[in-house]
């Protein structure tokens, strides 16, 4: 128990009882007594706290878990605490937890020492949140708290929050320049007119617009909030993620608007996505147009991987072209901040044509070589005309990927033949083919390159940043790797577009292949 | 519409759907070492459903893919020790090259970010909001993420936006918890491919609140935070500097392992003490694995100096974690798998 309450309070000194230090605390923070007791916890079975001491919140709040000591005095609580800290063990491990339960952290012993295991219940049932004594209601209102109990969202709330908010502290984040921002009408709706519509998804509406300050277009991402669980989690992501993401090969957001009910991501508006500009050159790009795509998607991605961020659902339809040729990733949805890589992705991530075969055999813990393998087939895909691997199933897909690359062994895939998945697909022995019969209008080069991204180990993949460097993009020249960041390939004077050999003058926008384009701004 | 194949007949992964599968989900390949990481959420806790933290050291199997298994072999302490099959079992590998390729650019980015992320003294405006209260709550929420079989990174993430809100906003006392779970859910929003459904949240504070609410207050803390959400955290720290000293030679796997698990557990620690919210993520990392190898008595100790922080904050920092330490014995030795237990200078305090 002491040890515990040290714990909640490390005030550092040594040399002082814990009692002192609690206190002196309790004196440094110039809390009122009253305000402080009544943050007292009641625990699941509403029973009150017998007093507002700290002893008896640990005391339910131990006991909230750990069914036969549930009214013990608090002298176990020490033992009690540990079961509280080693709650998530596998059961060689938990008896291991009683024997030490037993001894107690205080050398006080611990009657609750018959507890089994299975009676280890939920910590979590704990109401931390005082309804009985109320009477911090009056103290409510004399402090004037933003933040009440009962939290309601009067219409136009966020709108007047986002002008008014009297600066609380320090600025955080770049508060004080968003605000100043507002005033010309940044975070607000009204600076944008809304033209058409180009799409609508589950979560989101995409409306084609124009700014009412700058005169340019936009794309307004319209993302309706009020769900059963509250924002959507592709919103967060990718509202957090493009925040931190500022490079000429990325889709810029420029602004966020935040009302009760919507969140509308405003995104620089560009005229076509990769598949739309294929279609309207009938398929037969430009080789040198291939190059320089290949090379902005690859700086881009780099540019990602850096930051730990994986797209995962990189696809021709989520790579959007201006008309200077300037290529930007978007649809960051399915994109996450990559820091814990133990946890599995979903296996579902990938758009089938363009995901590699170790997730389509199951790998769910992937990195940044997820998204290499897609580069490839996007590569190809540019280089050919056609789809590399157009598969309809997991199994189509995985049968295309073999009947091209050659049925894979142990010998070139260790591991492969201990898949079970693998082993039940039982697929035909295929002997790789060479690449170049199906890409004849790539050079040798380019077949080397492309050759490195379709790797079926993912850690063989050659990187996005290793990938730039290739001897197929030499014909660039040395400028194009020492770039700034947020400055485009195409502002090198020696980067130019070509025509394309199939470019027919069609009118895009009113096309059927606009609708995929559409798409790929939705969720 | 991303995903044409969710239908697939023959993905396991596919056909397990949500969380409520996830424990009878058909072994995936990699599964030969069983790796269980969602218990269903509000059952009581069993000791059948071992969850991975806290020797769920991130860095180990990102990348493992099913060719990858050969390597896994470097690991002496995946592979060699433990008939437990515990927490330890996931110090399975690093991925060094991944690391060789972005580590560095990743954590300079993330180093120079965590100034602009990091909330100071964030309880100094609160009225009502103690010092006391914060540590009760993230008490509470410490095990509950872990319940949920969530990451170190979410927990991170959500002391993160609870502090950097608590900033920007006075809270009423009796809300405070509303606002842990809030911050706990866009947390695990973020890096969790199953974050917890609203309604759990709610059952674990009784119904004190209302999904309303919780929605509100999301809404507000996402509004008020202007969607920065992405904090560098202890936990990436943890794992960066895990690569580097062994991608320098200056520990082996197993050691460099252990020591980021017994580090993780220090910074858990840490994190419920406002104490601590004055130093860096990677500030504290450092600490907490320098810490890590004095314990464990690693021949050659982390060198203090290798995050670039000032020497004066670093012996200030080890000093409080120490003390720390001291007075959790006991709660460290039940957050840590045995194999570290026994190696560390903790076991004898058990005595």
């Amino acid at each position: 128990m002491k040890k515990f309450k040290r714990r909640l309070s490390l005030t550092l000194r040594g040399s002082q009882t814990i009692d002192e230090s609690l206190s002196e605390l309790a004196e440094q923070m110039t809390i009122e007594e009253n305000s402080s007791k009544d943050n007292e916890p009641i625990v699941k079975n509403g029973r009150p706290p017998t007093s507002h001491s700290m002893h008896s919140f640990l005391h339910q709040y131990t006991g909230s878990f750990k069914k036969p000591p549930l009214r013990r005095p608090h002298s176990v609580i020490g033992g009690s605490l540990g079961s509280f800290m080693a709650m998530p063990r596998n059961g060689s491990r938990l008896d291991i937890v009683h024997e030490n339960l037993k001894m107690g952290s205080d050398g006080e012993s611990d009657q609750a020492s018959g507890t089994s295991s299975d009676e280890v219940q939920s910590p979590t049932g704990v109401c931390l949140r005082n309804r009985i004594h109320r009477r911090i209601s009056m103290e409510d209102l004399n402090k004037r708290l933003s933040l009440p109990a009962d939290i309601r969202i009067p219409d136009g709330y966020l709108e007047k929050l986002q002008i008014n908010s009297p600066p609380f502290d320090q600025p955080m984040s770049r508060r004080s320049r968003r605000a100043s921002l507002s005033e010309i009408g940044f975070g607000k709706m009204e600076t944008y007119i809304k033209l058409e519509k180009l799409g609508e998804g589950t979560y989101a509406t995409v409306y084609k617009g124009r700014s009412k300050l700058t005169e340019n277009l936009v794309a307004l991402k319209e993302i309706r909030l009020e769900h059963e669980e509250g924002a959507p989690c592709t919103a967060i992501r990718e509202v957090s993620l493009l925040k931190d993401l500022k490079h000429a090969n990325i889709v810029t957001l420029h602004d966020i608007v935040h009302t009760d009910k919507s969140l509308t991501l405003v995104f620089e508006y560009l005229d076509k996505d990769l598949k739309q500009y294929m279609d309207d050159c009938g398929n037969i790009m430009s080789m040198h147009n291939v190059k320089l795509f290949l090379y902005q998607i690859l700086r881009g991605l780099a540019y990602c991987h850096r930051r730990k961020v994986l797209h995962r659902d990189l696809k021709p339809q989520n790579l959007l072209i201006n008309e200077k040729g300037e290529l930007k990733l978007a649809d960051f949805g399915l994109a996450r901040a990559k820091s814990v890589p133990t946890k599995t992705y979903s296996n579902e991530v990938v758009t089938l044509w363009y995901r590699p075969p170790d997730v389509l055999l199951g790998s769910s813990e992937y990195s940044t070589q997820i998204d290499m393998w897609g580069v490839g087939c996007i590569f190809f895909e540019m280089a050919s005309g056609r789809p590399l691997f157009p598969g309809s199933t997991v199994e189509d897909e995985l049968h295309l990927i073999f009947r091209l690359l050659g049925t894979p062994s142990q010998e070139t895939w260790p591991g492969v033949s201990s898949n079970d998945e693998f082993k039940n697909y039982n697929f035909p022995k295929y002997k790789p083919q060479p690449l170049i019969n199906h890409a004849p209008r790539l050079d040798s080069e380019g077949i080397e390159l492309i050759t490195k991204f379709l790797q079926y180990e993912s850690k063989k993949r050659v990187s996005a940043e290793e990938a730039m460097k290739h001897v197929y993009f030499r014909s660039l020249g040395p400028r194009i790797h020492a770039l700034p960041e947020s400055v485009s390939i195409f502002s090198l004077k020696e980067i130019q577009l070509q025509k394309d050999p199939g470019f027919r003058n069609s009118s895009y926008p009113e096309t059927g292949h606009g609708k995929n384009r559409r798409q790929s701004m939705l969720f | 519409m991303v995903t044409p194949c969710s239908t697939s007949p023959v993905s396991p992964a596919a056909r397990a759907g949500r969380r409520d599968d996830q424990n009878l989900r058909a072994p995936v390949k990699k599964s030969r070492r069983p790796r269980l990481r969602r218990k269903q959420p509000l059952q009581p806790l069993q000791p059948l459903n071992p969850c991975p933290l806290p020797g769920d050291s991130g860095v180990c199997d990102l990348f493992e893919s099913p060719s990858s298994g050969s390597d896994g072999a470097d690991s002496p302490a995946a592979r060699g020790c433990s008939p437990l099959p515990g927490p330890a079992q996931r110090l399975v590998q690093l991925d060094l090259q991944t690391f060789r390729d972005y580590g560095q650019s990743c954590y300079a980015f993330r180093k120079a970010r965590e100034s602009h992320y990091h909330p100071r003294e964030s309880l100094a405006r609160q009225p009502q909001v103690t010092a006391e209260s914060r540590c009760k709550l993230l008490s509470w929420l410490i095990p509950v993420h872990r319940q949920f079989g969530l990451s170190f990174e979410s927990l991170c993430l959500t002391v993160n936006t609870l502090d950097r809100f608590l900033i920007t906003t006075p809270v009423a006392a009796d809300c405070f918890q509303l606002l842990g779970v809030t911050s706990l859910l866009i947390a695990c929003k973020q890096v969790e491919v199953h974050p917890p459904l609203v309604k759990q949240l709610l059952a674990l504070c009784c119904g004190a609140f209302s999904r309303q609410q919780l929605c509100n207050l999301e809404c507000i803390v996402l509004h008020k935070l202007h969607f920065s959400l992405g904090a560098p955290t202890i936990s990436f720290f943890l794992e960066h500097f895990t690569h580097a000293r062994v991608e320098a030679g200056q520990a082996e796997v197993s050691e460099a392992l252990e020591a980021q698990a017994l580090a993780r557990g220090v910074a858990e620690l840490s994190l419920a003490d406002y104490a601590f919210t004055s130093y860096t993520p990677s500030l504290l990392a450092v600490c907490c694995l320098a810490l890590a190898d004095r314990m464990l008595q690693l021949p050659r100790p982390m060198d203090l100096r290798l995050g670039g922080h000032p020497q004066a904050a670093l012996q200030d920092c080890l000093g409080k974690l120490q003390l720390l330490v001291a007075i959790n014995r006991t709660s460290l030795t039940h957050m840590l798998p045995l194999q570290i237990c026994e190696k560390c200078s903790l076991s004898p305090s058990l005595k």
